[in-house]
Formats: structure tokens, C-alpha cells, sequence
């Protein structure tokens, strides 16, 4: 199927500014649409309020305003924009392509949606229907979804009062319990509850916190393996995986903030298969059209149940990182995607011969660390939980997980060399290490059981101070084979240093 | 060394700096000794299909399982752009933006161009922003490799931050031709002392300073120059650990906790200007032909002691005379000739009682190149970057400043509703994750947009809970007035409203914390209050102003924390109830 035709402009509606959780990603995955649709032949226009972007230079887009992405600014920009089309004599509409601009764009978009101004002003969305971007982002809408077509989602209650509570406890059947007050504010007020007492405090407080007092009670998944699927889909229903990734640190940190690696590492292959094939009746079910979609998934490490956790119905963090991670440029075609092509009408680039439709390959392993900023914020809680709390990531590409890993930790920017024996000593509050010191149990212990910036570092400790790779597991939950590798990485450091010793 | 065990380690990912502390030499002879093995990395390529079909994007990474080797070789004239990594708060997207420019403009200018970073957010990561892309860390090691494997002729150190300019020295001592201004006027502007000799030399004044290496050098340099003083370790970017300190004891603190002092790592203690308004001027400048061109000057909003990173500006300056404009321009000309600058500076002023003071000079791309570049409509880092790479500025056409005739406001973004419980009183420590800008031919509008893009747009109507401090109550009167006149009624505490209602003035008076229910938490959580304006009590913060602020936060209250930022909101309320706003693209501004 060709390009449409009947479109003349396209407005992008780009992220805003850098905050936590929505970075440069998405002046990469914006600058790579307002290149391809100009390529096509639309007149493209830009709303953006960062001026440290690439996508807002004058030459990325035909009119660029750097102007508050907001829905009255960008109302405001819609009337500007069709009395221009009116001045050139076109016939050919404005549109609206609202997934690249990350939450903000998306919000941004449905909030013109839902107050009726895209219609009053005739304006179609591209890329996905409001309907779609609704079934994705409603967590409520999406539970319901996934157990109508057979998936697997965290059992979980809506409460208003202690007697609801109680109730959803007795069904769930299992504490940890998470508590989720609606309506707040980044998860304020939200927890976990180990037991009946922390569970009725947390619960009154939660409900007092809504301002509707409601509350979602769900299941703990803590300490389940985490992955997340990149899908494509076109609009006459082809669809690709273009890459999975596993997250390193078990379910119960924030994605953005957990060490990821790309491909898939610890499942096998008929557990990946299962995995793809839920992704495709994913992105089907919630009728994304065309474009991309990241899809996360949890599994049981005792007995492999999976669980559907959620879906970004647009262009993600994750999508940066999978382009990077396979050459695949997820932004790019997700634009050609949204005026009308196929994917395999879509040459890839870097091969010239295969179409987009082909499924990217790797043969390689790539690691994602993120980066934190808690010196600058010491007033505030360093542990990582659900709420995002890193500023930048770096990433690495080796043959190996362990190559890729030495290589991303050097590219940190925090004065180490690799996972440890640079010389470089270990701050501990006012206590600094050595090196190779070998640091208290009971330090290592904390620094494995809670989430932590550092927390890759004390695998290494860990090991170091003779704790085992199941010992490990038990504390820290993270997967048996990263562990394996990290093992050997220290076994290496040890061969290393004796060389050293008899020097 | 084994051989076996060293292709081992490598393949393993160690750098050489590991192995070196690990055996007992030094990086340097480790990389001789593997070097001679033989012992190098293979490239190869990043093409979505496994090797199965041929790739014509060159996306290159490293490995030690060496081999296979697929770097496309050319005699093409080859220039590395080195990125920033990981993007953190103090250096961000703007550095980015700056390597992106140096990639298109040398490109364009018949260079090979070679990307480094290690960053997968970045547009400068994309494949064809370069001419080839080299994911790598960005260290010494890395570094070298694909400068020596691919015979560069020259690389770009100065545009990524402080990650790639932390590597110039080294690199140079390797035999790296570093394009632009050289490391050792970098080195000269950083260092205390040989900044301080020059500017003696050229005669232009800069705060009363000293060095510490220890705390008792630090009391000793502090009570010499009279306290308030700002210290801060050296070599740092994003204001990592800068701090005003206000007596003995917090300076003992400072010296103790937050940083490790050394005679290589000296701590820098200067006399802080209180009331002072800092200017950031961002210039462009030629050695070879002698041309430098201010490319913009921005006022802050916020009085000096706020980090240049975090404060509100406006391009052009608003509120500055004509005179101290002019010695701020002759001052950046005379530090830019004198450093034989090839490329870009940012200066950073400190305007007090009209005299100029020069608070730091960086002869590189600073933080508000994309946002000067954007407000005057010249792409300032790709001029500098073919500067560096041998054009002549005066032949690029770009030797005249430009004064726009709009405004150009630059906000900052925090993350502070992720660290509940962090204060957000400003301060010279950089926390801002990102910026918006505010376009409009209306100063007023210009911040009121640039408010609106931060998500935190001033409110029209509704009620002004004004709580400052001893030392602001001057202010008062007339702000309040401002508000009253705009249709907005006053809330306020103990002191603040009584200055409020000698100024005749009617004020609704709300409980402080400790003097019972209903108090200003409880307002600020119904939503009750549309704008909250307080201003730290001094040099230790009340636990009940702590609290307030932070709970406008987490209410998504509009707070202004200082007076001037509070002037600027009345402003920008007045201009937007006037007359509304309009929007305008970037194309049509320039």
C-alpha cells in the first residue's frame, strides 16, 4: 500500500523537556520522524518547548514552534496551521501524530481528543486511534483485555474501605501485597505490605491519600524475572519482534532503572516463543494500527507463569535502546508506518536487501546501565522501588554478557574502570574501602536484599567474601546465570591479581 | 604476562586499567605490553540480520573476540567527534546537541566523521548522523584504539562536556591531534592559579579567592576573605559539590563531608557577591583570523548563587546598563584572544554594583549553546566545530552579534517530585534535569510560556500564599500590591502579613505550622492556593518551610523561591492577562 496522499502536513508533538523518565529519547526518535516525513514529501510541524534538541533546529521540520506542549498551545498551533493550509490552496488535511513524543506527547494528544478539538478542527490522529492508545493506558481497560484473550495478569482488587480490603487480601491469599492509591501523585502514599499489620496501615493510609478514596490492591510480583518485548505492526496486520530484553535486577525496580540486556538471556527458546507469540495477540487486541509498541511482561522464577504487567502503546524509552541495541530504526519506520506503508514495503537500510518486515538478529550481547544522581539529592530515599528515580543510561555491545558489562560499567562516568580491581576504593557513608577489600557481611547482605545504584558492585563483593551463587540468588533474586557470569568475571580479577602478587 | 590469561581478561571485558592495578604496572605499560602481543580489539558491525546480508550502515563496536574484523577502510581525511556518555544531571542533552552539529557541519565540509559515545538516548548515536559510529566507552583506552585504528587526523574533545575533556590530555600525550583550542588553554582557565595570573594580566576582576587543600587552609582562606564564600572542589562540572557557607563550623562540615581535599585536588573558596546579577555570555571565536563574535548574553533571573545550570534567563539581558553590557563584551574579546580560543567560550559574569566580575571561563561548548543558538536563529557549534576543523569564521559569514528584538526566556526542569522530601531551594549545586524556552515578542509572555512548558503555569485568578523571609520583608509591599492589582487575594503567615497589612493591604492569616489547625499544609493540600511564593530564612532552613515547599511540589503548586522569580511571575500574569498569547514558529521568528 503507497503513502497517503491526502495528507499534506503532519504535526509532531515532541516530549518537552528532559525529566526523569523522559530523556533525549525522544529528540532521537522525533528527529528520525521529522527526517522520514520529509523524506516522503509532508510538510512537517513541530511542537517542542526544549530548545537543547535536535528535532526543534529549524532544518528537521518545516515549521518548527518552540512553543509549551500543551493542549491550549498546541489548539492554538492547530487553527495557525490549517489557515495556513487554507492560504497555500490545498486540499490536503493536517494530521496528528501523537506516539512519538513520549507521555507528554501522548497525553497531550488524547487530552485534544478527549475535549473534542480534534474533531472540531477536522484533525485525524496517525500512527494509533484514541481507542487504542485508551485499551493501552488504562490499566483497568488492559487487565480486562489481556484475561479476555487468555493471558495471565496480577490478580488484584479495587478497595474503598477496610472490609473491600480484607476481602481482595483473602482472595490474593499471599502477602507481600502491593497498595496503589489512585489518583496520587508519582505513587504517593502507595507500598508494600508484608503482613496483616502493615498491610491495614498502609491501606487506611492509601485510601485517606485518594482523593477518591480508592485504592488497587495487587499481588506482589517481587523477585519475578522482568522482560520486555519491542513489536511492530503495520496496517495490514504484519507483525515484528524487533528485540526483547531482560532486565537484570528482578521485578520491583522501575525498568528505567534496572540493568537491562538485549537479547533475552535465561529463557528458553519455547518460553521466548510463547512470550512472542502473546506479543503479537497483544498489540492486536489493543488495535495499535500501525507503529511500535513496548510490552512487559513478568515470570515466575519457581514455576514459569507468566503475567502481562503493562504496555506503552507508542514509541518508548525502550525503543531507543532496541534501535541502538539492533540498528533497527524503530522511529523511522514507525512514521513511514503511520502514512500508510507496509512493513515489507520498507527497505532496511543497513542491509539495502531486506525489507522491515525481516526480524532483526543479533549476534552479540548489549547491556543497559542506568545512571543515577542521589549525591545530589541527599535529603531524598537512594533506594530504587517502582517510581523511576535515574537521569541517563549508557550502554555497551560485546560478544559476551560479561564483555558487555565491563565495557558499560567504564562507560558509567563514575570513576570505575570495570566491575572492580581498578584501584579505585568503595564509599560507604564516611567509611571508605579499599579496592580489593573485602567489605562486612552484613553491608553486603543490605546492599543485595535492597535495590540500590551500587547493587552490581556487591555481586562482585559478594562473591569476593565467599558468598555463593545461590546464596546470592536467595538475597538479591537476580537470575543464576547472571551470576554465573559475574563469577567468572571474578575468578578472572583473581587470576589477575595473583599474577600480580608474584610479580 | 601469560598471554593466554591477558586475552582471557580482555575478552572478558577488563580494561587496562583494571589489569594494571590488578598485576602491579602502570595502564601505560599494559597496553604497551599487549599491543606488542598483538593483543587489540576487532570491529564489527551492528546490522540487524547477524552478518547474513552485507551492511551499509557503518555502526561499529568492539570486541575482544578478535577475528572477523569489519571496518570498512578509506583514505578520506577522518575526524572523531568524542560524545558525553551517560547523560546526568550537569551535562545533558545540550552536549549532545553540540556533537550532532560537529558531526553535520564537518560532513558537509567533505570529513570523514566518526561518532564515539556511549549513550543510546542520543541522537548523536543514530547511524547516519555520522559518518561511521563507534558505540564505545568513552575512555582513554577505547578512545585510542579507534583513533590509531582508523589514522584519524584529528578529534573534537571540546563539544561533549567534561567526559571527552577529561580524555584531551591524555589523548594529546598520545599523539592526538585535538582540534580548536588547545588543552592547555583549557587547562589554563580551569586552573585556579594560572586563570587568576591571567586575568591579573589582562586586568579584569574576579571575586577575592584562594585555595585549600585542607580544612584548617579553608578556614584560614575563608575568614581572610570574609564570609559568605562559595567553595567548591575543582574539575567538576554541574556544580558537584559547590557550596555557599556562611561561618566556620558549616565550613568545617563542608571541608569534612563533602569533599576530599588534596594538594593535586585543591578546594577553590571564593568571596561570595551577595545581590549580584550573573550574566552567561556565549562566544564564538577564531585564532587564525583573529575574529570573535559574542553569539549571546543571558541575564539571570535569580541573584547570583544559583547554579548557571539551574536558573531562569533572558536573552538579551533586561535589566542590565549598556556600560556593564559593553565591559562584559570587551572582557570576553581580551580572554578569548588571550587563550587563543578556536571554537567556543562561555564566560559566566557576575554584575554588582556596575562592576564586571569574571566568576569562570570555559574555552568549550557550554550548557546554553543549543538555547543561544536557537534565539538568535546561527547554529553556533556547527560554525565552531568548522572553525576548529580549518574554515575561517570571517568567511562563514558570521561576524556580526545579533540583539534579537523578541525574547528568549530558558526555565530549568526539576526532578524534585521523585525525591520527595528533597528541599528545592536553588542553590550553586546544578539540579535541574532539563530546560524549556519561552519565544514571544512580550518579555511578560516570554516567561509565562516558558512557565507553562515547565508544567507549572502561573495562575490567573485565585489566592497568593506569601511567605519570605527577615531579609525580604522590604520587598513585600509592593509585591503584594502587584498581586492585589491583578485580582489575586493575599494568604500569609505571622510576619509576612503583617507587612502586608501595614502596607494597607488585606490578608487572609493562615496558622503556621506549630500554631494549629487549619495551617498553610493544609490550604496548599485542598488545592486552596494557586501560587506560593517563599524564600528560604537563611542559611539553615526551618523544617516547617521545608515542608511547604516540598508539599507544593507534590501538590503541583506553582512555587517561586526567590523575589525575582516572584517579579517575573507578576510580569508574566499581567502580560497574559492583558492580552493572552500567541504562538509563532521559529522560521518566522529569525
Amino acid at each position: 500500500m503507497p503513502r497517503r496522499d491526502d495528507i499534506h502536513s503532519v504535526l509532531i508533538i515532541g516530549a518537552g523537556p528532559i525529566i526523569i523518565g523522559q530523556a533525549c529519547e525522544f529528540d532521537y526518535s522525533g528527529t528520525q520522524a521529522c527526517k522520514a516525513l520529509k523524506e516522503e514529501g509532508y510538510r512537517v510541524v513541530l511542537v517542542n518547548s526544549n530548545p537543547a534538541t535536535i528535532m526543534t533546529d529549524p532544518e528537521f521540520a518545516d515549521r518548527t514552534y518552540i512553543e509549551p506542549v500543551t493542549p491550549e498551545a498546541v489548539e492554538k498551533i492547530i487553527i495557525r496551521e490549517l489557515a495556513e493550509l487554507k492560504k497555500i490552496g490545498t486540499d490536503g488535511k493536517l494530521v496528528l501524530l501523537p506516539t512519538l513524543g513520549g507521555q507528554t506527547g501522548l497525553n497531550t494528544a488524547m487530552e485534544l481528543f478527549r475535549t473534542g478539538v480534534l474533531e472540531k478542527h477536522g484533525v485525524e490522529m496517525i500512527g494509533a486511534k484514541a481507542d487504542a492508545i485508551e485499551r493501552g493506558e488504562d490499566r483497568e481497560r488492559f487487565k480486562e483485555l489481556m484475561l479476555e484473550i487468555g493471558l495471565d495478569v496480577p490478580v488484584s482488587g479495587i478497595a474503598h474501605n477496610m472490609d473491600d480490603a480484607w476481602a481482595i487480601a483473602d482472595r490474593i491469599g499471599k502477602f507481600p501485597l502491593i497498595i496503589r492509591p489512585a489518583y496520587t501523585l508519582g505513587g504517593t502514599g502507595g507500598g508494600i505490605a508484608y503482613n496483616r499489620d502493615e498491610y491495614e496501615e498502609l491501606t487506611k493510609k492509601g485510601i485517606n491519600l485518594s482523593p477518591v478514596n480508592e485504592i488497587l490492591v495487587e499481588e506482589s510480583l517481587i523477585g519475578w524475572k522482568e522482560y520486555e518485548m519491542e513489536v511492530m505492526r503495520d496496517k495490514a496486520d504484519n507483525c515484528v519482534i524487533i528485540c526483547s530484553i531482560e532486565n537484570f535486577d528482578p521485578m520491583g525496580v522501575h525498568t528505567g532503572d534496572s540493568i537491562t540486556v538485549a537479547p533475552i538471556q535465561t529463557l528458553t527458546d519455547k518460553e521466548y516463543q510463547i512470550m512472542r507469540d502473546a506479543s503479537f495477540a497483544i498489540i492486536r487486541a489493543v488495535g495499535v494500527e500501525t507503529g511500535g509498541s513496548n510490552i512487559q511482561f513478568s515470570v515466575n522464577p519457581d514455576n514459569g507463569r507468566m503475567i502481562v504487567i503493562e504496555m506503552n502503546p507508542r514509541v518508548s524509552r525502550s525503543s531507543a535502546l532496541a534501535s541502538k541495541a539492533t540498528g533497527f530504526p524503530i522511529a523511522k519506520i514507525a512514521a513511514k508506518l503511520a502514512v500508510g506503508y507496509t512493513l515489507d514495503e520498507i527497505p532496511n537500510d543497513i542491509t539495502r536487501e531486506t525489507p522491515a518486515s525481516f526480524e532483526p538478529t543479533i549476534d552479540y550481547v548489549v547491556t543497559k546501565i542506568p545512571r543515577f544522581a542521589f549525591e545530589k539529592f541527599q535529603q531524598a530515599d537512594p533506594t530504587l522501588n517502582t517510581q523511576m528515580k535515574s537521569v541517563g543510561e549508557a550502554m555497551a555491545i560485546g560478544r559476551t554478557f560479561k564483555e558487555s558489562l565491563q565495557k558499560c560499567l567504564r562507560s558509567m562516568e563514575i570513576g570505575r574502570a570495570g566491575l572492580g580491581g581498578d584501584g579505585k576504593g568503595w564509599r560507604v557513608g564516611d567509611t571508605v574501602y579499599g579496592d580489593r577489600d573485602i567489605l562486612p557481611r552484613d553491608l553486603i547482605t543490605q546492599k543485595l536484599t535492597t535495590p540500590n545504584a551500587e547493587r552490581v558492585f556487591y555481586l562482585r563483593h559478594a562473591l569476593r567474601a565467599g558468598l555463593t551463587v545461590d546464596e546470592i540468588f536467595e538475597l538479591s533474586k537476580i537470575d543464576r546465570w547472571f551470576l554465573t557470569q559475574i563469577q567468572q568475571i571474578v575468578d578472572c580479577e583473581e587470576e589477575l591479581a595473583s599474577v600480580g602478587a608474584s610479580a | 604476562m601469560d598471554l593466554e590469561l591477558l586475552e582471557k581478561a580482555k575478552a572478558y571485558g577488563f580494561s587496562d586499567r583494571q589489569i594494571a592495578h590488578l598485576t602491579g604496572r602502570t595502564e601505560d605499560e599494559v597496553r604497551a605490553e599487549r599491543k606488542a602481543a598483538g593483543v587489540v580489539p576487532a570491529y564489527r558491525l551492528v546490522d540487524t540480520c547477524a552478518a547474513e546480508f552485507e551492511a551499509y550502515t557503518p555502526y561499529y563496536y568492539s570486541t575482544y573476540d578478535r577475528g572477523d574484523d569489519e571496518i570498512d577502510a578509506s583514505d578520506r581525511k577522518k575526524v572523531m567527534i568524542l560524545g558525553g556518555g551517560p547523560n546526568r544531571i550537569g551535562q545533558g542533552i545540550e552536549f549532545d546537541y553540540c556533537c550532532v552539529h560537529a558531526a553535520f557541519a564537518l560532513k558537509e565540509d567533505g570529513f570523514e566523521t566518526l561518532m564515539v559515545n556511549s549513550n543510546p538516548e542520543t541522537v548523536s548515536t543514530d547511524y547516519d548522523t555520522s559518518d561511521k559510529l563507534f558505540f564505545e566507552p568513552l575512555t582513554l583506552e577505547d578512545v585510542l584504539h579507534i583513533y590509531e585504528r582508523e589514522k584519524c587526523w584529528g578529534a573534537i574533545a571540546q563539544f561533549g562536556g567534561q567526559t571527552p575533556l577529561n580524555l584531551a590530555l591524555g589523548l594529546q600525550a598520545n599523539g592526538v591531534n585535538i582540534l580548536g583550542t588547545s588543552p592547555q588553554s583549557i587547562e589554563r582557565a580551569e586552573d585556579r592559579e594560572m586563570f587568576a595570573a591571567m586575568l591579573h594580566k589582562l586586568d579584569i576582576p574576579q571575586p577575592p579567592n584562594g585555595l585549600a587543600t585542607n580544612e584548617e587552609e579553608a578556614v584560614t582562606e575563608a575568614q581572610k576573605l570574609g564570609y559568605p564564600v562559595l567553595v567548591r572542589p575543582s574539575f567538576v562540572l554541574g556544580g558537584r559539590a559547590m557550596q555557599i557557607v556562611y561561618s566556620d563550623n558549616e565550613l568545617r562540615h563542608y571541608m569534612q563531608h563533602a569533599v576530599e581535599a588534596s594538594p593535586e585536588r585543591p578546594v577553590l573558596v571564593d568571596k561570595f557577591l551577595e545581590d549580584a546579577t550573573e550574566v552567561d555570555v556565549d562566544c564564538i571565536a577564531d585564532a587564525k583570523d583573529g575574529t570573535i563574535v559574542v553569539g549571546g548574553m543571558l541575564e539571570h533571573v535569580e541573584f547570583a548563587g544559583v547554579h548557571s545550570g539551574d536558573a531562569a534567563m533572558v536573552l538579551p539581558p533586561h535589566n542590565l546598563s549598556q556600560a556593564a553590557i559593553d565591559t562584559m563584551r570587551e572582557y570576553t574579546h581580551a580572554m578569548a584572544k588571550e587563550l587563543e580560543v578556536t571554537g567556543l567560550m562561555n564566560v559566566q559574569y557576575a554584575v554588582k554594583d556596575e562592576i564586571v566580575y569574571v566568576l569562570e571561563v570555559n574555552p568549550r561548548a557550554s550548557r546554553t549553546i543549543p538555547f543561544v543558538s536557537k534565539a538568535i536563529g546561527k547554529p553556533l557549534a556547527k560554525l565552531a566545530a568548522q572553525v576548529m576543523a580549518g574554515a575561517k569564521l570571517s568567511e562563514l559569514g558570521f561576524t556580526e552579534e545579533i540583539w534579537p528584538t523578541y525574547w528568549a526566556v530558558k526555565e530549568s526542569v526539576f526532578p524534585f517530585n521523585k525525591f520527595i522530601g528533597q528541599d528545592i531551594i536553588l542553590s550553586p549545586e546544578m539540579r535541574s534535569t532539563g530546560e524549556v524556552m519561552g519565544l514571544d515578542p512580550d518579555l511578560g509572555v516570554a516567561y509565562a510560556k516558558s512557565q507553562m512548558a515547565a508544567s507549572s503555569p502561573l495562575p490567573l485568578e485565585g489566592k497568593v500564599f506569601i511567605s519570605v523571609s527577615d531579609t525580604h520583608k522590604d520587598a513585600v509591599p509592593t509585591l503584594a500590591r502587584d498581586f492585589v492589582d491583578l485580582g489575586f487575594e493575599l494568604v500569609a503567615t505571622g510576619g509576612t502579613a503583617n507587612a502586608i497589612e501595614e502596607a494597607g493591604l488585606v490578608v487572609e492569616r493562615v496558622n503556621k505550622l506549630a500554631e494549629g489547625r487549619p495551617n498553610s499544609l493544609d490550604l496548599l493540600k485542598n488545592n486552596e492556593l494557586q501560587l506560593v511564593i517563599n524564600t528560604p530564612s537563611g542559611e539553615v532552613p526551618r523544617a516547617d518551610e521545608v515542608q511547604i515547599r516540598t508539599t507544593a511540589v507534590y501538590t503541583g503548586t506553582p512555587i517561586m523561591t526567590t523575589i525575582s522569580s516572584a517579579k517575573a511571575a507578576v510580569n508574566g500574569i499581567r502580560a497574559i492577562k492583558k492580552a493572552g498569547y500567541g504562538v509563532q514558529t521559529v522560521q518566522e521568528y529569525h
